[in-house]
């Protein structure tokens, strides 16, 4: 019926990620938001490759120093320097937030979509069982008991996270799914002697890459607050520097009446999480094939 | 001759697309007299839905709005109403059937109580008058036992049954004029003649007017008195349908006709078609927009879009420089 | 039994049944939807079988359970003496290289992610069919015979118009180089004048392969044109069938009787009479007793709801298959 959208989908050389990307382009809060999420990645890049931020962990003046040309953002309780730390902990943030995101995801893409594809069998239940316990176990004491279970691993934080967040994309792909595999280019699929797994990985899952994409920068943000949390229960970051630790530090400073470390952690912290909640609301209204304009 | 009940002149609607503006209609005018069935045809994209729309003020805005034009419905002007004022129109001056009944109901309450809604949102009568009302037209559409129907949700019905619930909601606050989009179109062929029965039965009845829009140029010939083809936004031939059936002036008229599957006593090797496809939207020629399908064309076919002009004795118009 | 081919058919189809366990309700009453429900059916090389129905008569149903596509619940499907019914695996893999289908929405039917020459390309890959070179030239070759030009290999199905994708489609079908297609409503979702380019397409393509066809259709004007016999199914049951001019010039059953003069003649002059008939169709879960047509024909008596009628030839014409208790009456 609508001559507008047939005509928007008939541009030549054309595959559905560049009409996404042109939409995309044309949501300037989603764009400037992208902007900050790559600001900060190239923070932590910079981390990573030892441009910066190097010396986190020196005691490099007095405690409690003010701002000044030598510590922007002044000392801590035991005179470290508040911004090489709050930058340090961007790359731990990004550390965090890609591992759990990618581990999530993937999880929850594979075993969403076989539950998807072989709904009412045995298959599907067993997955959806395997989530219904997972997400009867409250989080806190999931990480408590990964953490107590693998002798205060560094990793606990990351699999209790991936553990609980891949269930949430598991249940999106394997409704995704089951609206998918009845439809004729799957059938097609069949109809020319493809195999199961293969209808799965090549024809089906790659039309759930909007519900995928939508659902990683949903979990990376998760995870960044999660570790937040966690590090300030001392259950998150065991080796190296996070917003989480620094505001588990600065509990004594606050009530001391020095917010430097606290404000420090929380502006960077709120600053990516809410550049990237923008990214990904504008990557949703991009990617959804329903809304054409 | 008496002034005509619904008169449209150089409607223009418009979508914007991130790729450009479309001209989805593109000056279309044409008139309906009261109690007269007048058929819209044509191939899909070629504007007739959004025609349709327009004439309710429920294009979709943004992206598409009414860039010009006007339609005069019993004398008052409707394209530039605000909001509220197509709500007092819409109902109880025109009302609208869909091609798919499903989406149109809502599948979460009973199909009475929606009709209720509709009429005590136009009339002021008691739920219970109501009620009897939305009885009576149910019954009046071919529901048989509509008091226990009326109790059912829209998924407990067929689809033939789902249309006629459509069609005595819209004709429950007896509009001046009923819009059907391609009402038959989802149903199968034994329900579809029912149905176009009915409706027809009914727009005599009630004296309404009726613009039936189809790609079905067989339901225009069994229901309308007059009918006019659009394509590509443009309305390019329009007359008398026994006229028009008889004569088509219009190579894409005679085209589509042709090229009509029909139930032929020998078998032909080959079925008549017209090449090619519907020229792109965003990127239409500059002379006639049929020019590049059309196996009469002529070099000056391409300069300028031909105009819609009267031709022979009948009420007929073509828009074509070489008409048959 | 069934309108057998004296020469041996290629596909055979015998007493074939599909059946669709559905609950009802929270208590969980088990019911049975006989979508097909003992269907017998030949189609020889090169031939084309028209079978028309509507929505819900298990048209399609059939047709996928032929191409065991969905598993049918009981019966026998031959194609060039094989058994398919209880293939799987490899051996079903191997059967299908010679059988396809082609659908009916030409927008859901091609993987949107995917280019025009990947899915063309996609059966040849599955069933390592020559070099790599030989399968690009062969996917320029098909999507030649169906009329698209070669600049559209590296484009995507949303860039192309309906009736563009179908042709991919059948492109795609022809991969194979099959001896059996099914086309489940392969132009109903098509405009009139891109409909009859496909159909004579279709038509062609089977002409120069000898493809034998299986055409679904609820439009008797659309399938008259493509078929050598036209079978006429109401109910998971064939009602008649008989060869495709026949059918129309001496309809049998009432229920294809109604179907005809119902289709909208275009032709504002003809007023002929139309048989409207009553009522809907029944649910296929709780179909009348006796012969499914009854509660909706005109000419119904007592003995329609005691006795199933057997589908057999006419007396006049032995290629004439009807199953009524009152074959031709008026």
């Amino acid at each position: 019926m609508n001559a507008a959208a047939e005509a928007m989908q008939r541009r030549h050389g054309d595959s559905l990620w560049n009409k996404a990307w042109r939409k995309f382009r044309h949501d300037r809060v989603g764009v400037v938001a992208l902007l900050v999420v790559c600001a900060y990645a190239i923070v932590a890049l910079g981390v990573v490759l030892g441009w910066w931020a190097t010396g986190w962990a020196d005691i490099s003046g007095p405690k409690w120093a003010p701002l000044s040309s030598e510590h922007w953002l002044g000392t801590n309780i035991i005179g470290q320097d508040i911004f090489s730390r709050a930058v340090y902990s961007t790359r731990t943030a990004f550390e965090v937030g890609l591992i759990v995101a990618l581990g999530a995801t993937f999880i929850g893409a594979v075993l969403g979509a076989i539950a998807g594809f072989f709904s009412a069998t045995w298959i599907d239940e067993a997955v959806i069982w395997l989530m219904g316990v997972l997400d009867s176990v409250p989080f806190i004491l999931l990480v408590a008991a990964i953490a107590y279970s693998l002798q205060d691993s560094p990793w606990a934080m990351h699999i209790a996270m991936i553990a609980t967040f891949w269930i949430g994309t598991a249940r999106l792909v394997r409704g995704e799914v089951i609206k998918l595999k009845g439809q004729e280019f799957v059938e097609s699929a069949h109809a020319i002697g493809l195999g199961r797994m293969t209808i799965i990985f090549r024809h089906i899952l790659p039309n759930t890459f909007h519900v995928l994409l939508v659902q990683a920068t949903l979990s990376f943000v998760a995870a960044i607050k999660s570790e937040v949390i966690l590090s300030f229960l001392g259950l998150g970051v065991k080796d190296g520097m996070s917003w989480g630790l620094m505001i588990s530090e600065s509990t004594f400073e606050v009530l001391a009446g020095y917010f430097n470390n606290f404000i420090a952690a929380s502006v960077l912290m709120f600053g990516l999480v809410m550049a990237f909640n923008m990214f990904s609301d504008a990557l949703q209204d991009a990617l959804d094939p329903r809304t054409v304009k | 001759m008496p002034a005509p009940l619904l008169e449209v002149n150089n409607l223009v609607v418009e979508f914007s697309t991130d790729a450009g503006v479309v001209r989805a209609v593109d000056d279309v005018s044409f008139s309906v007299a009261a109690g007269e069935t007048v058929g819209l045809v044509g191939e899909s994209g070629c504007g007739k839905t959004v025609t349709g729309l327009a004439l309710l003020g429920l294009v979709p805005t943004p992206p598409g709005r009414l860039a010009s034009g006007s339609i005069r419905l019993d004398g008052q002007e409707l394209a530039g109403l605000d909001d509220s004022s197509w709500r007092s129109v819409r109902g109880r001056k025109v009302a609208m059937i869909f091609q798919e009944p499903m989406t149109a109901l809502n599948p979460v309450f009973r199909i009475g109580n929606q009709m209720i809604d509709v009429l005590r949102q136009h009339q002021r009568i008691t739920r219970r008058q109501a009620r009897a009302a939305a009885i009576e037209m149910l019954a009046k559409v071919g529901i048989p036992a509509p008091d226990k129907r009326i109790q059912e949700y829209p998924h407990q019905l067929s689809g033939g049954m789902r249309q006629r619930v459509m069609i005595a909601m819209a004709l429950s606050c007896s509009p001046r004029l009923l819009v059907a989009d391609e009402p038959t179109t989802a149903l199968d062929v034994t329900t579809q003649a029912q149905v176009l029965e009915q409706m027809v039965r009914l727009q005599q009845e009630f004296g309404m007017s009726m613009i039936l829009i189809t790609h079905d140029m067989g339901v225009v010939a069994q229901s309308c008195s007059k009918a006019m083809v659009m394509y590509s936004g443009r309305v390019v031939e329009q007359a008398p349908v026994t006229e028009l059936f008889a004569r088509p002036r219009h190579p894409y008229t005679g085209g589509l006709l042709a090229s009509i599957p029909r139930i032929r006593e020998q078998r032909i090797p080959e079925l008549p078609v017209i090449e090619g496809t519907v020229p792109d939207p965003l990127n239409l020629p500059e002379g006639c927009r049929f020019a590049d399908r059309c196996n009469k064309v002529r070099d000056y076919c391409r300069l300028a879009q031909p105009e819609l002009k009267p031709i022979g004795r009948a009420d007929s118009k073509v828009a074509c420089y070489v008409p048959d | 039994m069934s309108p057998t081919d004296p020469a041996k058919p290629l596909l055979q189809v015998r007493d074939l049944h599909k059946h669709f366990p559905v609950s009802r309700g929270w208590l969980r009453k088990r019911a049975v939807l006989k979508a097909v429900a003992g269907v017998n059916l030949d189609i020889a090389a090169g031939e084309t079988l028209g079978l028309v129905g509507e929505s819900g008569c298990g048209k399609s149903t059939l047709g996928r359970a032929i191409l065991q596509l969905q598993k049918p619940t009981s019966g026998e499907v031959r194609l060039a003496g094989e058994l398919l019914s209880g293939l799987s695996g490899p051996a079903l893999k191997r059967a299908r290289r010679r059988m396809q289908i082609i659908f009916q929405d030409p927008f859901a039917s091609l993987s949107p992610r995917r280019t025009v020459a990947q899915i063309v390309r996609e059966p040849l890959d599955v069933h390592r069919i020559g070099t790599p070179a030989e399968r690009r030239e062969r996917v320029e070759y098909l999507l030649q015979t169906v009329g698209m030009r070669s600049n559209a290999l590296n484009r995507y199905p949303h860039e192309f118009s309906g009736g563009q994708r179908q042709r991919i489609g059948i492109a795609r079908a022809l991969a194979l180089e099959p001896d059996f297609i099914v086309a489940d409503e392969p132009v109903s979702a098509l405009d009139v004048s891109v409909q009859s380019q496909v159909l004579n397409l279709l038509a062609k393509l089977q002409d120069e392969h000898g493809i034998a066809l299986l055409f679904i259709s609820h439009d008797l004007a659309v399938i008259q044109h493509v078929s050598d016999t036209i079978a006429v199914m109401y109910l998971g049951r064939i009602v008649e069938q008989a060869p495709a001019m026949e059918i129309y010039r001496s309809p049998q059953h009432p229920y294809t009787r109604a179907l005809l003069s119902a289709i909208p003649v275009p032709d504002p002059r003809n007023n002929r009479h139309r048989i409207v008939l009553e009522g809907e169709v029944p649910s296929p879960l709780n179909p009348p007793s006796g012969c499914a047509f009854r509660s909706r024909c005109p000419l119904a008596a007592a003995v329609c709801a005691e006795q199933e009628p057997a589908l057999q030839p006419t007396v006049n014409d032995q290629q004439h298959w009807v199953a009524c208790h009152f074959p031709g009456a008026e």
